[in-house]
């Protein structure tokens, strides 16, 4: 029985039967062992190999891979199951594997090389797709968080990211300011001029808020002529001040040639109460703006 | 700044051994203070040693991660900075591995005091080629090459798609998740650093060195050569180089007896 199996192995094919790269390295990565597949598939003759380092195998970013990942894998656990490096083949071709080693008490690396280079189209594919992906997502958040006609980010996205400038304020014990700000007549805007004018008059507000605003401050559109500002360290005088600049800012814009008006209702906060609080405020002091004659500021009682 | 032990935390710094010197070891890119665990042994009879990882780098806490910050090789210096402060370090002896050797050399500009000797282990200052003046060993598209590889070994090593579907929001909860092999980690987070690493150049930095260096290079070393040794010693104020007759860039590990006994006699 056992003599058969003795005889059954020697005639058995040795490792140059394998579909696949198996190499030995000393300490010095010198190459003492490289089996067929380097002459038949990679045009790489055995016997020139031996006695070369390993690194000569490889192309340079695979080395620096190497040195990066593999050797400290290897020296630290021994063994490195699965990784994915090029070399350069007998005709200066570039040719994708995975590689298996592991390392002995000597040092001595016991490499295993498969073809990769199906899995790595795979894999370019699938970094394409990721890329693609990505800018699409991006697209996607913006037009889900812009509003179209302004440009200024929507009432969605205000309410996305005010709980965080409110929470910011309590930690830091900073005065906010939020300001609700709506265009005076504008249903007559509308309604004398149509609807392209009134468009007109909204986006010039909207780019005229966007370049006033500080980089921290949040703008909105919150509804169809109002507009929201909240302003992170900004006190009671601060916001009186930007609010008459406010006043200054929109008479630029004109329909028919006469200046537009906003009124502005204006709460302060500690970072005690949420959005919805503060906006319930500013909205009744914009309504007392408005019975005041419009044109105005008022501030949330 | 933070407080102590937040950046203990953060930087997963570990404490060792005891004497008189105190020697803070760099790990390079790729790995973490794993990469010491040869030479360990023996200096911690003789040294106090402090380990530590820098932030995306092995059990650092990953959500102190900053884009931005850790673009370039000041980021990994504050790091260090951060270290030698929460730990009110003086006249350390900085052993850093590869790039770390860099970060080291701009933190001890930075703060001079914190340093009294700077050990770089295969160090070089640039790794890109400006021919004809300088020749750091690659071109731009081996390293674009590089960044390429990585990506493609990412797939497998961690959620590569998973925070897209998750959206970008959510990528925090996934950080910290990583197979446990000491140089995987988040891929973004590696990408960075390897860009970090491999587009800085720091040349003109060697002139300035404030304190004594020790410079191993490793006879055949792929990512840095003799000839980088030779122009880093030439540039450097006050400089030893010592060649170890090797094969890698790891000396460190493959090593760290011939290592140790330089390190010492250099020291004292």
């Amino acid at each position: 029985m056992v003599n058969t199996l003795d005889n059954a192995n020697l005639d058995a094919p040795g490792p140059d039967a394998f579909q696949c790269g198996a190499l030995i390295t000393d300490k010095n990565r010198t190459i003492i062992y490289a089996n067929a597949y380097f002459s038949e598939e990679l045009n790489l003759q055995v016997a020139s190999l031996l006695g070369t380092s390993s690194d000569d195998l490889f192309t340079v970013s695979s080395k620096i891979f190497i040195e990066s990942y593999l050797m400290p894998l290897l020296l630290h656990e021994k063994k490195c199951d699965e990784i994915q490096l090029a070399l350069i083949d007998g005709n200066h071709k570039r040719i994708s594997i995975m590689v298996s080693a592991k390392m002995d008490d000597k040092g001595q690396i016991y490499w295993s090389l498969f073809s990769a280079t199906k899995r790595d189209k795979l894999f370019a594919e699938l970094l394409d797709t990721r890329k693609k992906l990505e800018a699409q997502a991006k697209i996607l958040h913006s037009m889900s968080s812009t509003d179209e006609l302004t440009g200024l980010m929507n009432r969605r996205e205000i309410n996305l990211r005010a709980p965080e400038l409110i929470n910011q304020a309590k930690r830091f014990t900073h005065t906010i300011a939020l300001l609700m700000i709506d265009i005076d007549h504008f249903k007559e805007v509308n309604d004398t001029y149509g609807h392209l004018e009134g468009d007109r008059v909204l986006k010039e507000i909207g780019s005229r808020l966007k370049t006033f605003g500080r980089q921290t401050d949040l703008i909105a559109r919150f509804g169809g002529e109002e507009f929201i500002m909240l302003l992170p360290d900004t006190d009671a005088t601060d916001a009186r001040l930007l609010a008459q600049r406010l006043h200054n800012l929109m008479s630029e814009i004109e329909v028919n040639n006469s200046p537009v008006t906003v009124s502005i209702g204006i709460t302060m906060s500690d970072g005690s109460r949420n959005l919805e609080v503060l906006i319930k405020q500013a909205d009744n002091a914009l309504y007392n703006a408005k019975s005041n004659g419009r044109n105005r500021t008022e501030f949330a009682q | 700044m933070s407080c102590s032990n937040e950046i203990i935390k953060r930087n997963n710094v570990t404490i060792l051994g005891s004497g008189e010197k105190t020697l803070l070891l760099a790990h390079g890119f790729g790995c973490d203070q794993n990469m010491w665990r040869f030479m360990l042994p023996a200096l911690t009879d003789h040294y106090r040693v402090i380990l530590f990882d820098y932030v995306g780098s092995g059990k650092s806490d990953l959500s102190h991660f900053d884009q931005s910050r850790y673009s370039s090789l000041e980021g990994y210096a504050q790091d260090v900075l951060e270290v030698c402060d929460a730990l009110a370090l003086q006249d350390v002896i900085f052993v850093g591995h590869s790039v770390s050797s860099m970060i080291g050399l701009i933190a001890s500009l930075q703060t001079p005091k914190f340093f009294s000797q700077l050990i770089m282990i295969c160090p070089s200052p640039c790794f890109l080629n400006f021919k004809p003046d300088y020749m750091g060993g690659f071109e731009k598209s081996d390293l674009v090459e590089l960044l390429d590889l990585m990506d493609k070994n990412y797939l497998g090593w961690a959620n590569y798609l998973a925070p897209l579907v998750m959206g970008a929001n959510n990528s925090e909860k996934l950080i910290g998740e990583l197979s446990g092999s000491f140089c995987s980690t988040d891929p973004v987070i590696a990408k960075t650093f390897a860009n970090a690493t491999f587009f800085s150049d720091c040349r003109h930095l060697l002139k300035k060195a404030k304190h004594p260096v020790l410079l191993f290079q490793s006879s055949q070393d792929s990512l840095a050569s003799v000839a980088i040794g030779n122009y880093m010693q030439q540039q450097l104020p006050d400089a030893q180089l010592q060649i170890v007759e090797a094969e890698g860039h790891c000396l460190h590990m493959t090593h760290p007896n011939i290592i140790n006994q330089m390190l010492r006699e250099y020291i004292g």
